[in-house]
């Protein structure tokens, strides 16, 4: 199959435009990966992630849709405003959708949410 | 009060013929066109009698087939949606990355070895982030 087979041209748009939305409400970078991982999904994902331009400022959505595999990597500076605790709600949501067969629209959800929670405010008291 | 019923059942009579009189030339107007139509004008060439196979390709088998190409055209650009990628199926396509790198996965299999050189234990710990499978 050529390349891009997977997604239709406004599926292709509903995700780059999520990406676009989630990175002006929140002034982190998003990227969303779509494919085979190669090997371990986790050093493969934090390996994506490295080769982002900004990679402390960035978030990885790694989905592996054959395998069933999500993985979400959040660089040192995105994680400050979005812990781990909040990255796996995110991954809830997704992995919910994708059960129901909706990749889009959980890859669209995922990073929607994503932005949600890096988008809130950064409280940082005197102490 | 003694002629009231022949009053009455004279005007039952009047009113009767009145329906015949507006009848008669009504059924007669219909009847006499309708056996003016049974016979078609002799100008009219004498068709030979179609066969049943013709007349249910003429009424029933060209309608179907338009009424399937119209839904068909309709659905197409749907259907064609439908038949993009389920997650589950194997994955046959290129990888995708949106808001990746230029380079794609090849930049990162390029960029992997000065980054995993330079990138210390605790750098590696900083990066945050979650899992999960479904």
């Amino acid at each position: 199959m050529a390349a891009g087979e997977a997604f239709t041209a406004a599926q292709r748009h509903e995700i780059d435009k999520a990406i676009r939305d989630a990175e002006t409400l929140c002034r982190y970078e998003f990227s969303v990966f779509v494919g085979r991982s190669e090997g371990e999904s986790r050093p493969f994902a934090e390996r994506l992630h490295a080769t982002l331009v900004a990679p402390e400022r960035s978030v990885l959505v790694l989905v592996d849709p054959a395998a069933k595999l999500l993985e979400i990597v959040t660089g040192t500076e995105a994680r400050r405003v979005l812990d781990d605790a909040e990255v796996h709600l995110a991954v809830l949501a997704m992995q919910s959708a994708f059960a129901a067969g909706d990749l889009v629209g959980g890859i669209v959800q995922g990073v929607q949410q994503l932005a949600e929670h890096a988008r809130r405010p950064q409280v940082r008291h005197g102490s | 009060m003694t002629n009231h019923p022949e009053h009455s059942t004279r005007g039952t009579f009047l009113r009767r013929a009145a329906t015949l009189l507006t009848l008669v030339p009504a059924l007669l107007v219909t009847s006499l066109t309708g056996t003016a139509l049974a016979d078609p004008p002799v100008q009219w060439e004498n068709n030979p009698p179609a066969s049943p196979l013709h007349v249910i390709l003429i009424l029933v088998v060209i309608p179907v087939a338009l009424f399937a190409l119209i839904t068909l055209l309709v659905y197409l650009p749907s259907m064609g949606k439908g038949e993009s990628y389920q997650p589950g199926q194997p994955w046959r396509s290129e990888p995708e990355w949106f808001g990746g790198p230029r380079g794609g996965v090849q930049a990162a299999d390029r960029t992997e070895q000065p980054l995993s050189v330079g990138g210390s234990a605790d750098h590696r710990d900083e990066r945050g982030g979650a899992s999960g499978r479904w």
